[in-house]
């Protein structure tokens, strides 16, 4: 079926401008070159993500651009070229999946294969529901499956078409990890054989890390950064994608000292006094650094707290407490403002209240150092 | 009961033509985002606001030998379109024509988008995906449609009494009948008629109704 | 095209608007073929003496169903004197009012550009090949109607022509029908086949005693609401004017004895 396996790179060249009702207009516009194998796009919402992916399945038109794979065109505004999504032989599974309510799994993995005769349909078909392990539902309705199984044939039902390029939006939201790792599994699996590039839409760090070969930060409609999802993620170099990844603090600071010994060093936040010692890094006295540190990191102690492994214990005042669901949001002054993540249920044990002298604690590691 | 006959033949053959002509402006109107959709919509919905008396006279005068229908048919048939079978179920179409519409055009735009988006990834054209996907999803509102043209066909009067000329057999439809014979003060063979019209009209859409729940399927279209 | 659409929309009954003027008004329920000529009598009358005429035209037979249900009508001008019998048998007309007020005559008639030479042919125009369609008015229910298919009867063409025959509701749908062209010819009322709208066609009187006279009698309604008002409109119809008006319209007036006098 598959001959000599060529890795094949998709070429995207997109200029798009996006209207919405709620937030303001802006025009997405990305050059990114997505090789084969799992290519992770990642960024916040409203950042293009979606529009990228519809794009590229030839659901929507950009402005301009180009998107071409192995130099095929699949759209190209300067020559006139745009071939309609029959046409692209991509596969696209949708964050809610989409399948079809009133067929059952079989017909619905079979949906793409309609032009192909009876009985090498009914194989192929059969061939990946097996290898996707869920040929005991092929009668079923998709309203009498669950979780995990309809996200595999959804998937089944992209894959057995044997497409060019695969683009997945979120695929696996709402599933626990194990079910997410096995599907992954099952996934790597079948790509490692036809190695096409595959377009990977997701919020969740774990996807990331379980996942990803690469990473394309998308921020605003532009790409932000590319390359191996550590170097994307764990250090963030842009404010929103490091607040993206979960770091609400982002401050600035001069290093003071070096300890190498220790594996730390120094910073003073900012022109106040404090002082706070962060992993060592790649910098020398007097550099400025920037360091995120996640809300959900930070300790607050109504008392001054004594014999805490924490290396960073700051003196602060609360500035103002706001309730968003579960979570309580505390913004701390103590020369440089802090958010810190709290139960309502401490504010109300620590009598915690606007005005009130608190101490912030914070663990070395949770301090992480950008660029 | 020639004129029952009549009369349910009118409504059979006014329901399928419906069907057919009025999926295509139904899905036009559900998926086409053209600025001027909204004229489109208030003209398959004046026969709802028209009395059928102005719509049938409109009928008549274009059927007649200097409308255009009219002079098509003349010059097709050799004879004119008016007091025919044929004239009844152009002017009919006409005035059901927003209750098969407007069911459709509701079922499709209810059918979700991802569906159709999902279709066309996999290859599938719009034909296709309408026979495959829209349609099966939207059996509820056509089952509505083909129901309430029926039924809206069966008890016109109106439009049959402008361009019909009362032709037993071929226009003398059993609302007119029930008419004619309360107009010649023969009020016990106009209520026999009446009751039997309620009565088989009443088993019919007790029928499709009944039918139908079982047909639906309980997987909601989202 | 606006005569058409006036002879329909006016000859389907829909009522004229409520007069708003000082002074009595009454209603009066006509038969289609008056149209014209009641127009005229109700106008002379209104001016000689401030009583507003509100007339209802229709087929007779429905204004019958609709009286004997109550219908608020001072009085009714039947184009057949069976259904003013019958009202005034059944209690619902003031006694001794009946008058015979015209004798119908019918013609047929052809529109302006037919080919067929109707005055010269009379009957034989029916039977021409370019007419496909005769209109009459429905026979079941209209004296119009009635007397055109015995006319046809006796001048021995009935069966020949019934295939080709479509009913109007009443006389004026019947016109209507022939006058937008839809039917090639039609047997209508002479009042109609000589009013504005229909004049410029070409027409051929059928002789009286082809078919039983077409008897037209007007009767005061005991529901009426305001009597006095509406005898005084029947005395204006029986005078020298009233009745000199019907014959311009192309009603023939029955000897003053023949009033109420069985058919």
């Amino acid at each position: 079926m598959v001959g000599e396996v060529k890795p094949a790179t998709l070429a995207a060249h997109i200029r798009k401008e996006l209207r919405s009702a709620s937030a303001p207009s802006f025009v997405l516009d990305i050059s990114v070159e997505v090789p084969s194998g799992i290519t992770i796009l990642f960024g916040p919402s409203g950042a293009g993500k979606s529009t990228l992916l519809d794009c590229v399945a030839g659901l929507t038109r950009p402005e301009g651009g180009r998107i071409a794979l192995d130099g095929d065109a699949l759209f190209d505004s300067a020559s006139g070229i745009e071939l309609p999504p029959q046409e692209r032989r991509i596969a696209y599974v949708f964050q809610t999946l989409a399948l079809f309510p009133h067929l059952s799994a079989e017909e619905n993995v079979a949906y793409g294969l309609l032009d192909l005769p009876v009985l090498e349909r009914e194989s192929r078909v059969a061939d990946i529901l097996g290898a996707f392990r869920v040929e005991k539902l092929r009668k079923q309705k998709p309203g009498d499956i669950s979780g995990g199984e309809k996200q595999r044939i959804a998937l089944a039902r992209s894959l057995v078409t044997e497409p060019r390029v695969l683009l997945l939006d979120e695929p696996l939201t709402g599933l626990d990890a194990e079910l997410k790792s096995a599907i992954v599994d099952d996934l790597r699996s079948w790509n490692a054989a036809r190695r096409i590039p595959i377009l990977y839409v997701t919020h969740s760090r774990e996807e990331v890390d379980a996942l990803g070969e690469r990473v394309i930060a998308l921020e605003n409609g532009r790409v932000v950064s590319t390359g191996a999802p550590m170097d994307v993620l764990d250090a963030p170099r842009r404010k929103r994608l490091a607040q993206a990844a979960g770091f609400e603090n982002l401050l600035d600071g001069t290093v003071l000292d070096l300890r190498e010994a220790d594996g730390v060093m120094r910073v003073r936040l900012g022109e106040t006094a404090c002082e706070i010692e962060v992993p060592l890094g790649y910098a020398a006295v007097g550099n400025r650094v920037r360091v995120a540190i996640r809300a959900g990191d930070i300790l607050l102690a109504a008392e001054q707290p004594r014999g805490l492994s924490a290396r960073n214990v700051l003196e602060g005042r609360i500035a103002s407490l706001e309730q968003r669901g579960a979570m309580v949001i505390a913004r701390v002054e103590c020369g440089v403002t802090f958010v810190a993540h709290v139960t309502p249920g401490a504010v109300r044990a620590l009598e915690l209240t606007v005005g009130r002298k608190v101490w912030l604690v914070l663990k070395t590691h949770s301090c992480h150092v950008v660029e | 009961m020639d004129a029952l006959l009549l009369s349910f033949k009118l409504a059979a053959c006014v329901s399928a033509i419906l069907m057919i002509v009025g999926m295509p402006v139904a899905y036009w109107l559900a998926y086409s985002s053209w600025r001027g959709k909204f004229l489109l919509e208030s003209v398959v919905a004046l026969p709802l606001v028209l009395p059928p008396t102005v719509l049938g006279f409109y009928a008549l005068i274009a059927m007649g030998p200097r409308g255009p229908l009219g002079k098509l048919w003349i010059a097709l048939f050799g004879h004119g379109m008016a007091f025919t079978f044929a004239g009844l179920v152009f002017a009919s179409v006409l005035y059901s024509f927003p209750f098969a519409v407007q069911p459709l055009m509701v079922s499709f735009e209810g059918v979700d988008r991802k569906l159709l988006h999902a279709s066309a990834v996999l290859g599938a054209g719009s034909l296709r995906t309408f026979w495959r996907v829209i349609l099966p999803l939207s059996f509820p509102g056509v089952v509505t449609a083909l129901v309430l043209s029926f039924a809206h066909t069966l008890g016109e009067f109106g439009v049959v009494l402008m361009v019909g000329g009362n032709l037993a057999g071929v226009t003398r439809t059993v609302s007119i009948d029930i008419y004619d014979h309360v107009q010649s003060l023969e009020y016990g063979a106009a209520n026999r008629m009446a009751l039997v019209l309620m009565a088989i009209s009443f088993g019919v859409l007790g029928l499709v109704y009944a039918v139908n729940r079982r047909v639906w399927t309980p997987w909601s279209a989202k | 095209m606006r005569a058409v659409l006036k002879c329909v929309f006016v000859s389907l009954a829909i009522s004229l608007s409520s007069a708003r003027a000082c002074g009595q008004e009454i209603a009066v329920a006509a038969a289609a073929d008056l149209k014209f000529a009641m127009g005229e009598l109700a106008a002379n009358f209104e001016k000689q003496t401030g009583t507003k005429v509100n007339v209802t035209y229709g087929s007779s037979g429905n204004f019958f169903s609709q009286i004997q249900n109550g219908a608020p009508f001072d009085l009714f001008f039947s184009a057949d004197v069976e259904y003013a019998k019958k009202l005034e048998a059944g209690g619902q007309a003031e006694p001794g009012t009946l008058y015979e007020y015209a004798v119908g005559r019918i013609v047929i008639w052809c529109p302006g550009d037919s080919k067929v030479e109707v005055a010269k042919e009379g009957w034989n125009a029916l039977l021409d090949a370019s007419v496909q369609k005769i209109a009459i008015a429905n026979p079941g229910h209209a004296p119009y109607g009635r007397a055109a298919v015995a006319a046809l009867k006796k001048a021995g063409i009935y069966e020949k022509v019934e295939p080709k025959l479509v009913y109007g509701e009443n006389i004026s749908q019947a016109a209507q029908f022939v006058q937008s062209g839809n039917a090639q010819a039609g047997i209508i009322a002479l009042s109609l086949a000589i009013s504005p709208p229909m004049k410029d066609g070409k027409s051929w009187q059928v002789p009286a005693e082809m078919h039983p006279a077409i008897e037209q009698a007007a009767i005061v309604l005991k529901s009426a609401k305001h009597k006095d008002a509406a005898r005084a409109f029947l005395e204006f119809v029986k005078s020298k004017e009233g009745r000199a008006t019907l014959e311009k319209f192309g009603f023939v007036i029955p000897e003053p004895d023949q009033g109420s006098s069985p058919h």
